[in-house]
């Protein structure tokens, strides 16, 4: 049986060219750099302030989604969740935020659906249609989830963020960030929620993550140069990190 | 007035020596006992070693920061039961809902005034012991003469009297931490945190619901019935030793096979030991772990039924040797299939040789159709084998055998989370020993 999902109104998928930069920062240069940002952008709730953002991402089992985020093309499937304290499962909220990001070499686009948790068994058996999705995304996902895409790793961090009101800008510091393994056996059952672990690796340092659309204000552009300055800006994204420790291929 | 039981420890991580010296003495003054650690390696170190009733962390830590300490002390489940202060000068709304939200229970900032301290230990420590377990004594070697004992462990006196009524006729109701004395039932309230045992040791635990609650499948009600139901529960836990008992015999004759050769002695154990230590770091229960330990001796039980020089060969197999061996796991399935109670077992001992991606024997299953405990039999295997000299290789290091099976997940062949799981352990292993050294 085929069902629909809603997509989150508030999600736009983005089409025009995004920038990203990813800094790891020392608890020092994250804190000043957060203030900076909170003197000219607002506070993003919809990220909840230091809350539990538990993310988990899938993959097939030859690994495609993997080799292609590191190739620098890829569309990415998550579930995001949000707890006050960090949970040791995941789909154990009533709601689930289901992701599409797609990244090419000259944008970026993203499709956000929020959906029940115990939905989540559901979409990967490939009983959900989400062929109404923008630019095609939907469609990609469902092959993906025929390919047998199903939860591999998982990040949880405590998130702040600013971001502008229209959003073009966003600037956001994850602490406490840790990557964990998935012991998903089968996309066939209903067992949700899931626990999580073990434990692949922890950040000590701060995630800094400046998104921004068009040109950088020019406090932005200052605080940008700051930080390139400051703190290594080669950063792969968390799912790129997270697998490296999964497969055993990062230095440990 | 604040009062505290003398045997409740404390661990204080704190790198300031003239802080920790005033909280330790302060601590002591009030019966505590307490250990200091000046780093968070140490502070870890302690914790896990002496599981005190409470951790007084800083935040600001010579070798990481309080929020990491506390984070892994509430992600490994011997310890996550154990309650945190965190004692800091950070003030900020930020610095503290981060703390709490890394599993503190309380977060008290510096300077604080030392009753303040001691009010709030003395709160977060009384919220601990209504949610933790009892601790029971270790049982008695011998089995119990006469009518099977209960301990009733209800914290409402009201409901823990009429639960000895209930129960009187049938048990002989036992004080918790009774000296000397098996316990075969313990009845607690709905929420408490009972430590688990593996497979069917310890008494049979029966959950009581709130009063006014229905009963659940997870909780029984005060009620006549419940004398029944105590019996029903208490028996059942018999039978489980009875089928451990009949799985013992057969690891007794697997064990013997094994011991028989030289190259291979205790490999099944080692195995075993190693499979449950996996499956510990995935969350597994304790039931879960106890089947995958017996699971794990008898996986290769079929080898029995092979000719004892082909399963003992030293030198490399010819094709049709190799395809004689790998028999040996439906080999296995047939002489364990007429075991009705251990049918739980069959696709541990049939299915270990299985790959991911279907390149294993002998049923070419693919991902989906192996269960996690069989994932977990097959990268426990896998590793200890790597570990052992072979005619035409060393024996590997810890290392170098994980990074092998690093490439099977790579290749699709082995289950990425256990891999993981086995790392954890390995690393943790290498660091205590280095620790130790």
């Amino acid at each position: 049986m085929t069902s629909e999902m809603q997509a989150d109104r508030s999600a736009q998928p983005e089409s025009v060219p995004r920038h990203e930069d990813r800094f790891i920062a020392s608890e020092e240069l994250a804190r000043l750099v957060m203030r900076t940002a909170g003197s000219h952008l607002q506070l993003a709730r919809d990220d909840r302030p230091y809350q539990w953002s538990t993310t988990a991402y899938c993959d097939t089992y030859d690994w495609a989604i993997y080799r292609a985020a590191v190739a620098g093309q890829a569309l990415r499937l998550r579930f995001r969740e949000y707890h006050r304290t960090r949970p040791d499962e995941a789909f154990t909220s009533a709601r689930v935020w289901l992701e599409l990001k797609e990244d090419t070499v000259d944008m970026s686009r993203k499709e956000r659906f929020e959906i029940a948790g115990d939905v989540v068994p559901a979409f990967l058996r490939g009983e959900t249609d989400l062929t109404d999705a923008s630019g095609g995304l939907g469609q990609k996902a469902a092959e993906l989830v025929r390919a047998g895409a199903r939860p591999v790793v998982v990040t949880q961090y405590n998130r702040l963020a600013y971001a502008a009101p229209d959003d073009r800008i966003r600037i956001t510091a994850d602490h406490n960030l840790i990557y964990l393994a998935v012991p998903w056996t089968t996309n066939s059952d209903d067992a949700v929620p899931i626990r999580i672990g073990p434990i692949l690796a922890r950040e000590t340092d701060v995630v800094i993550e400046m998104k921004w659309l068009g040109e950088l204000p020019a406090w932005a552009e200052e605080l940008h140069g700051y930080l390139r300055q400051r703190a290594p800006a080669d950063r792969p994204s968390k799912f790129v990190v997270a697998m490296r420790h999964l497969l055993g291929e990062a230095k440990s | 007035m604040t009062v505290m039981q003398n045997d409740t420890s404390v661990v204080v991580v704190e790198d300031d020596p003239a802080s920790a010296d005033v909280l330790q003495r302060r601590l002591q003054a009030n019966g505590m006992s307490v250990s200091v650690g000046r780093t968070g390696g140490d502070g870890l170190a302690l914790i896990r070693e002496l599981h005190p009733d409470l951790v007084l962390l800083d935040v600001g830590l010579p070798d990481t920061d309080g929020y990491d300490v506390c984070l892994q002390v509430k992600s490994d489940s011997a310890t996550a039961d154990i309650p945190v202060i965190f004692l800091s000068a950070r003030g900020d709304v930020f610095d503290k809902v981060r703390g709490l939200s890394c599993g503190a229970s309380d977060y008290l900032t510096k300077p604080f005034h030392p009753a303040e301290l001691l009010a709030r230990v003395d709160a977060v420590l009384s919220q601990s012991r209504r949610i933790r377990s009892p601790r029971l004594s270790k049982p008695a070697e011998s089995a119990p003469v006469g009518r099977p004992t209960a301990i009733i462990a209800l914290t409402d006196q009201g409901r823990r009297e009429r639960a000895e009524l209930i129960l009187g006729p049938k048990f002989e109701i036992i004080a918790a931490g009774a000296e000397g004395r098996a316990v075969d039932l313990l009845l607690v309230d709905g929420d408490a945190s009972v430590a688990s045992r593996m497979g069917n040791e310890g008494p049979a635990v029966l959950r009581v619901a709130p009063a006014g609650a229905p009963m659940s499948p997870d909780t029984v009600v005060l009620n006549d019935e419940l004398a029944r139901i105590a019996d029903l529960a208490v028996r059942e836990r018999e039978l489980g030793r009875d089928v451990d008992a009949a799985a013992d015999a057969l690891i007794a004759l697997a064990m013997a096979f094994e011991s028989h050769d030289r190259a291979t002695a205790g490999h099944s154990e080692r195995v075993a030991s190693r499979a449950v230590g996996i499956a510990k770091a995935l969350g597994l229960d304790a039931a879960s772990c106890q089947t995958i330990r017996v699971g794990a001796l008898l996986r290769d039980i079929g080898n029995t039924k092979l000719p004892l020089g082909l399963v003992r060969s030293r030198s490399e197999l010819t094709l049709a040797e190799r395809k004689q061996i790998e028999q040996h796991p439906a080999l296995g399935q047939e002489l364990l299939a007429p075991f009705r109670p251990l049918a739980r077992l069959l696709p541990m001992v049939r299915s270990h040789h299985e790959h991911l991606d279907g390149s294993g024997y002998p049923d070419g299953l693919k991902a989906p159709q192996i269960p996690l405990e069989v994932r977990i039999v097959a990268v426990a295997d896998r590793y200890e084998a790597l570990r052992i000299a072979r005619p035409d290789r060393p024996a590997m290091s810890a290392d170098a055998a994980v990074q092998i099976l690093q490439q099977c997940v790579q290749r699709g062949e082995l289950d990425a989370a256990v891999v993981a799981a086995l790392a954890t352990g390995v690393r943790g292993h290498d660091r205590g020993e280095a620790a130790g050294a």
